[in-house]
């Protein structure tokens, strides 16, 4: 549509922070600017100023004046202009509807510091802000080559969030940028508020368990990855960065890992894997061997686990059903309270309502213990501690029911699901189904740097080679 | 594609189907019937095995170019109805093949493990897990197996290694005294439940050939075979002489394990995880006879068809009313002829059958 003075005052009719500021400079002129969204020593230093003392003949001398601004553009719809006016700029028009728009946006948002969910012992402690053109600054500043590549997308019919497809030329796959790009042109949708709405978007198997994207608040990170091929999308708005292809063992990578030393972190990284498959299988193996199995258990164990629960009101499977909503109940309320309460309530939920709970014969002391175990070995993979604790009660539940044979069927039926998976060209368990050797060099274990010499054949790549 | 496969995933899940069957009732079974020379049997199934597999393994290197699936080639070379009637002999070995390793689990639970369900309790968690790998696709399925391969090889290695200081390997002699005669005919004969290979010929148009075909494949076979020997041979030194009295089976061997029970039946976890390969390998077969039904109908088959997952499940509940054992006589008495046929001779004919099929595709393109 073309650009109409009157077109576009008509759609900010009634809005008390639409202002008009006529200038005559020779000939006659408007300035235009949302309030709130521009900051008024800009407005007047790269538009008031310039203009004052001028007397044009034409728009095209106003446009040179102008062009002290650094972001200084012509819309070429209407559009394109009240997006341009919707983001902050100010808009100078002529009599005949000709428009510039140079860039007066303000500054408003949270200065960087080190992201909450990705604390660190060592390495870089910056982390993404709200602000999209700071966190591409951020990733810039780590990627000093022409190669680094940005495509620039807006989403959402009401929002208009600016979406940044980042990538570096020459490794990532460009059939992968490509449909990437395509799934977030064609995402219709009325806003986007945070990166995770765009998440469910780039999902291709729009599968409802398991994370499929990865998301990450270090720019620290976020290059690493797309120096291994991926693409890492930042939404304006959202201090979470998303990367894909993502692979499953990158819930076992913490940010820290990589500043480590690597049998360290390989350790760590086993740690949480066995932590992990604990939490799953360990209350549904004590309860399906407390019912059916008992003669697994040693014996002496058996007869402390008898002793302990032979008061207890409920059956095993209730009993443990029982801790392991207790216990989520106690992490959602954490998660809500604020931070100097939750740590008081988190103290008093796990020590005295557990307690008191034994004490009064309502739950078993192993059943609480196994619970706790359970409920901590989740936090070690801290993004999907709600789906591994739904994935716990169901193999609890049907352990319960079924015994062994149930646990069994469960955790090959998780396994089929997670094997089936594939995003962009990458199979989520890789590097282990379909088996790569090469890319165990930073799956489960971990090399030296220095001896990572080639990207994941894993990840779609245009260069398989880190050494250039 | 779902159902693509490279080689080595399928050389993997290939010795875990050996792992999973093989030791789950053979060795009673052969034990009742040849005494102590029971695991030569096991040697011999395994050449008719070898010999039928390297045919088959020069077929797919055939089909590598033309990525014909089975019925195809079968429908091209032998005509449609011949193809039918041989993908419904297919269909009738796997199902009943199900129902063993079924009925053999069942045993394996009730027995060791003292828990006694319904058959169709304990049939649909395992169907529905059966159906479930087959919506997900054969690749699913080759790649559960690359997970589980070490944690099953782990737990093999460990059944093998407990009872070892009780075994008395002189039970292994004399050797021959059944008769070769005789053991060649039971290899022949109790093969028809235990060769593995068979499910090659329903994924031969999804796998992926980036060098060898025949080695991954023959290495493991060549495990397979060892380990299946050597777990036949130890039964023997173990068990050998209460097997044809008391019907011992892999899946009671829990039982009469002399673990002290002061630190817990650690064994019996061990046999969980090694079971996780029997149910891959009913995975595996479900697909297969899934695979069958979606030929003989053809066109008229969609992606995921009930219909077909109905009667899988409904020839699945058949234990119910014979016993495997049972069952197993039965076919082997009435369907030896057919059996042998897909079994033992079409392997041998499919490379030349791939052929045929490729030169008369060919020619029809043309």
């Amino acid at each position: 549509m073309k650009i109409s003075f009157d077109k576009l005052q008509k759609l900010w009719r009634g809005q008390d922070d639409f202002r008009i500021r006529e200038l005559n400079c020779g000939i006659s002129l408007k300035a235009v600017c949302l309030d709130t969204m521009c900051d008024d020593a800009k407005v007047s230093a790269f538009v008031l100023q310039p203009l004052a003392y001028v007397n044009a003949d034409a728009f095209s001398e106003v446009e040179r004046k102008l062009a002290v601004g650094t972001g200084v553009r012509k819309p070429p719809n209407l559009f394109a202009a009240a997006e341009d006016l919707t983001n902050g700029y100010t808009l100078v028009f002529d009599g005949e509807d000709n428009c510039i728009s140079v860039d007066t946006r303000t500054a408003v948002g949270r200065s960087i510091a080190e992201p909450p969910t990705s604390m660190v012992m060592r390495g870089p402690r910056e982390g993404f802000v709200e602000d999209v053109k700071t966190n591409i600054t951020l990733l810039r500043k780590r990627l000093k080559t022409p190669d680094f590549k940005i495509i620039n997308l807006t989403v959402g019919k009401y929002t208009n969030t600016a979406v940044a497809v980042c990538y570096i030329d020459g490794i990532a796959d460009k059939s992968v940028v490509d449909s990437v790009v395509q799934r977030l042109e064609s995402v219709k949708v009325d806003g986007v508020l945070d990166s995770s709405y765009l998440a469910r978007y780039l999902d291709v198997n729009r599968t409802f368990l398991f994370r499929r994207i990865g998301s990450t608040e270090k720019p620290d990170i976020a290059v690493g990855k797309m120096l291994e091929g991926r693409l890492t999308i930042v939404v304006d708005g959202s201090p979470m960065a998303l990367t894909v292809p993502y692979l499953f063992v990158e819930d076992m990578q913490s940010p820290g890992d990589y500043y480590e030393n690597s049998a360290m972190t390989t350790l760590s990284r086993i740690l949480r894997f066995i932590s992990v498959v604990a939490s799953v299988l360990l209350p549904a193996l004590y309860v399906c061997l407390q019912v059916y199995n008992y003669q697994i258990i040693p014996l002496r164990f058996l007869i402390t686990v008898l002793n302990a629960s032979e008061a207890i009101p409920f059956s095993p499977l209730t009993e443990m059903l029982l801790v392991l909503i207790v216990f989520d109940i106690l992490r959602e309320a954490n998660l809500r309270m604020p931070s100097a309460v939750g740590i008081s309530l988190s103290l008093v939920g796990a020590i005295v309502l557990g307690d008191a709970a034994v004490q009064a014969g309502l739950l078993g002391a192993p059943a609480v213990m196994i619970g706790a175990l359970s409920g901590i070995g989740l936090f070690t993979m801290p993004d999907n501690t709600l789906i591994l604790s739904l994935l716990r009660l169901a193999v609890t539940l049907v352990g319960g029911f079924m015994g062994l044979l149930g646990v069994i069927i469960s955790v090959l039926a998780i396994i089929v699901y997670l094997a089936s998976m594939q995003n962009y060209k990458t199979p989520f368990l890789a590097p282990f189904a379909p088996d790569i050797p090469e890319d165990r060099q930073d799956a489960l274990a971990q090399v030296p740097v220095p001896q990572m010499k080639k990207r994941p054949k894993s990840i779609p790549n245009e260069n398989g080679d880190r050494r250039g | 594609m779902k159902d693509r496969v490279s080689v080595d995933q399928l050389a993997l899940l290939y010795l875990m189907l050996v792992m999973g069957g093989k030791f789950l009732s053979l060795p009673a079974l052969l034990a009742g019937d040849l005494g102590h020379d029971s695991w030569l049997s096991v040697i011999f199934s395994f050449l008719w095995d070898g010999i039928c597999l390297c045919f088959l393994l020069w077929a797919i290197r055939i089909n590598d170019k033309s990525k014909l699936d089975v019925s195809t080639i079968l429908d091209k070379s032998v005509s449609k109805p011949v193809s039918k009637a041989l993908l419904a002999i297919f269909f009738v070995i796997f199902v009943l093949r199900i129902n063993i390793l079924l009925g053999s689990c069942y045993t394996m639970f009730s027995v060791t493990f003292d828990v006694s369900t319904n058959w169709i309790v304990y049939l649909l968690p395992v169907a529905a897990l059966s159906f479930f790998a087959i919506a997900k696709g054969f690749n699913a399925i080759a790649r559960t197996g690359q997970i589980l391969f070490g944690l099953i090889l782990v737990s093999v290695v460990a059944l093998f290694v407990s009872p070892l200081a009780e075994a008395d390997f002189g039970q292994l002699l004399p050797i021959g005294e059944a008769g070769w005669g005789k053991i060649l005919l039971t290899s022949y004969t109790r093969s028809f439940w235990f060769s593995d290979y068979i499910f090659v010929y329903f994924v031969m148009d999804g796998i992926k050939i980036k060098k060898h075909v025949f080695t991954p494949m023959l290495v493991s076979f060549g495990v397979g075979a060892a380990l299946s020997v050597l777990l036949n041979a130890v039964f023997v030194a173990l068990f050998g002489y209460l097997a044809p009295d008391f019907d011992m089976a892999m899946s009671k061997i829990g039982v009469f394990s002399a673990a002290n029970t002061t630190n817990g039946r650690w064994d019996w976890l061990t046999l969980s995880v090694w079971l996780t390969s029997v149910f891959i390998k009913v995975a595996v077969f479900a697909f297969c006879a899934y695979k069958c039904l979606e030929k003989i109908a053809g066109a008229h088959f969609v992606r995921f068809n009930w219909i077909a997952a109905a009667i899988v499940l409904l020839t699945l509940t058949l234990p119910m009313f014979a016993s495997a054992e049972q069952l197993l006589n039965t076919v082997i008495k009435w369907g030896v002829i057919p059996f042998t046929l897909v079994q033992y001779l079409l392997p041998l004919l499919m490379p030349l059958l791939t052929k045929t099929a490729q030169r008369r595709t060919e020619v029809a393109n043309e």
